[in-house]
């Protein structure tokens, strides 16, 4: 399962701000009519610049609209002011994939049909698909489980299918919803070290919402941090731990510190999200 | 003073596959056995005379009867003709049911303007519309499958709309992150996800078929089973009448069972029902 070793970082290691942002948003808002109720200002406004290639984290306090920010980016919602704005190369059907905490993969499809759904939606033929889908299968440990429905797979296996179909489609931009957020703590360390090898291995723009501080820090290029509903950015800092990266940087002295500063700015956010849920009927 | 609590294997854990066998055997004789213990009761309580033999025939006189019924080929041409009937109106209906339903399930424009009309024409007793059909039809095959097929379409259209309304957003939005358009979403997400739901309301509906197709042959007293038990009545052949209540009860149990099987083939993706026995 150790796939660090056969890896070569392509490209430069990413020193220095990105160049040209591939996705801006710019003072984006979301509000939601509640039936019977008057409009609940959820997110914003958010101004966000994010780099072509960078891997940026979202983390803040649960309810300060982190992933309506990123189904607003998705195109799954749009924004109630403002406006978000992604360049894509204009030659890929599915330019932008994402994965979901839950949800996202059909029970009633194999895993192998699963991970191959984007590809076939965008017509390749079978042939490629084939071989692209035994690719990433191979690369994720799924190879056995290649015709088993995902009812009989465990909770982290089914992520891992996720993951593959989300990346066999080769997206410029990849989006992900607490994706590791219903997994135990030990399995939830082997995929960040995964998805750290297979990023690292191949880069292209993430943006990754959680609420573990830890995870951002391992993961991201760039951290920001929102505040408590309605969600504003108010603390975005640049990660500086070397690329390639692995689970070791966790006993760094410097994570400690940055995981304390991280945690100071969003410790009041916290609370006060917590009280507000206190105050309702 | 304390006690201990234990937690040893069952006979389930140390014997898992005769364990599955016998409940495989007993699930069977269970369901035999009922309808077994019933015509038994039924047998002694016209021998012990606690009802009148004449008005209540037991089972025993049945068999004289299907053998007279059978001499004659009535009872060939009256199940040949109701199985028919029944199959032809289920079809139309469930065809029907399943093509508004997937439409109105996936259009909230077709839900806003057909659903108040729809849910209206639902509760209109399908018999009473009996006379406009045999207008326009006329007497025979043609009112009843089109009145057979009207009464299943309301019951698939409801639990196929209901069912596709059902699916969860998160796997909509999966696939719409897919980019799928919405043939692609039907056939890939809304479909199958509604399946289940879907044969739920295919197995209803194949007993209410049966329903309809009995009270549609009372009334027009033509042909088919529903014109046998009427017609013994009448003529207070109480046999005949009995005959085709038990050659009914067969089709509506067996035609379910289908409906239940073709639905196990299209649904294999889901776990059996009794699967709490580990293999």
């Amino acid at each position: 399962m150790d796939h660090i070793g056969q890896l070569n970082p392509s490209g430069a290691p990413g020193e220095g701000p990105p160049a040209a942002p591939r996705i801006t948003v710019r003072e984006a808002s979301r509000s939601f009519v509640t039936t019977g109720r008057s409009a609940v200002h959820a997110l914003g406004p958010v101004d966000l610049s994010i780099g072509d290639d960078e891997f940026l984290c979202v983390v803040g306090p649960s309810g300060c609209g982190k992933s309506t920010l990123l189904k607003i980016i998705a195109g799954l919602l749009a924004p109630s002011s403002g406006e978000v704005a992604i360049e894509v190369s204009g030659d890929h059907r599915i330019p932008i994939a994402m994965v979901f905490q839950d949800y996202g993969i059909y029970p009633w499809k194999t895993v192998r049909a699963n991970v191959e759904l984007g590809l076939r939606l965008s017509g390749r033929p079978p042939a490629d698909r084939r071989e692209i889908v035994d690719d990433w299968l191979g690369r994720l440990g799924l190879t056995d489980f290649a015709d088993v429905y995902p009812g009989a797979l465990s909770g982290g296996m089914r992520q891992r299918v996720s993951i593959a179909r989300a990346l066999a489609i080769d997206p410029e931009v990849l989006l992900m919803d607490e994706p590791f957020a219903a997994l135990d703590a030990q399995l939830r360390e082997v995929l960040q070290d995964e998805l750290l090898a297979i990023w690292q291995a191949r880069r292209r723009t993430v943006v990754f919402v959680t609420h573990s501080l830890e995870e951002a820090l391992l993961l991201g290029d760039r951290v920001v941090v929102m505040s408590a509903r309605p969600g504003r950015v108010i603390a975005d800092i640049d990660v500086p731990f070397e690329r390639p990266r692995s689970s070791a940087i966790r006993t760094d002295a410097l994570f400690a510190k940055l995981r304390g500063e991280l945690w100071t700015s969003l410790h009041s956010e916290v609370v006060a999200q917590f009280d507000a849920g206190k105050d309702r009927p | 003073m304390s006690t201990v609590l234990t937690r040893r294997p069952g006979v389930a854990e140390l014997h898992p596959v005769r364990t599955r066998r016998r409940w495989s055997a007993a699930k069977i004789a269970l369901g035999v056995s009922v309808p077994v213990l019933f015509v038994v009761v039924w047998q002694l309580s016209a021998a012990l005379e606690w009802v009148d033999p004449f008005l209540y025939p037991p089972p025993s006189r049945l068999v004289p009867g299907i053998a007279a019924l059978w001499e004659d080929g009535r009872l060939v041409d009256a199940t040949v003709t109701s199985v028919r009937r029944v199959i032809l109106g289920y079809l139309l209906g469930a065809v029907t049911g399943l093509v508004v339903g997937f439409l109105m399930g996936m259009s909230r424009v077709l839900r806003a303007a057909l659903e108040p009309f729809s849910w209206a024409w639902y509760t209109v007793p399908k018999l009473a519309l009996l006379p406009i059909f045999l207008t326009i039809f006329g007497f025979g095959d043609t009112s009843v499958v089109v009145l057979i097929a009207m009464t299943v379409y309301f019951f698939v259209w409801i639990s196929v709309m209901s069912a596709v309304m059902a699916v969860p957003t998160g796997y909509r939005e999966a696939a719409l992150m897919l980019r799928a358009n919405r043939w692609e979403m039907f056939r890939h997400v809304l479909l199958p996800a509604a399946l289940p739901e879907i044969f739920v309301g295919l197995r209803i509906a194949a007993g209410v078929s049966v329903l309809m197709l009995v009270g549609i042959e009372f009334v027009i007293s033509d042909q088919g089973l529903g014109y046998l038990i009427e017609q013994g009545r009448t003529l207070l052949l109480l046999e005949q009448s009995y005959v085709g209540i038990v050659l009914v009860a067969a089709i509506g149990y067996f035609f379910a069972l289908l409906v239940k099987l073709i639905g196990r083939l299209f649904i294999r993706w889901a776990a059996d029902d009794n699967a709490i026995i580990p293999s």
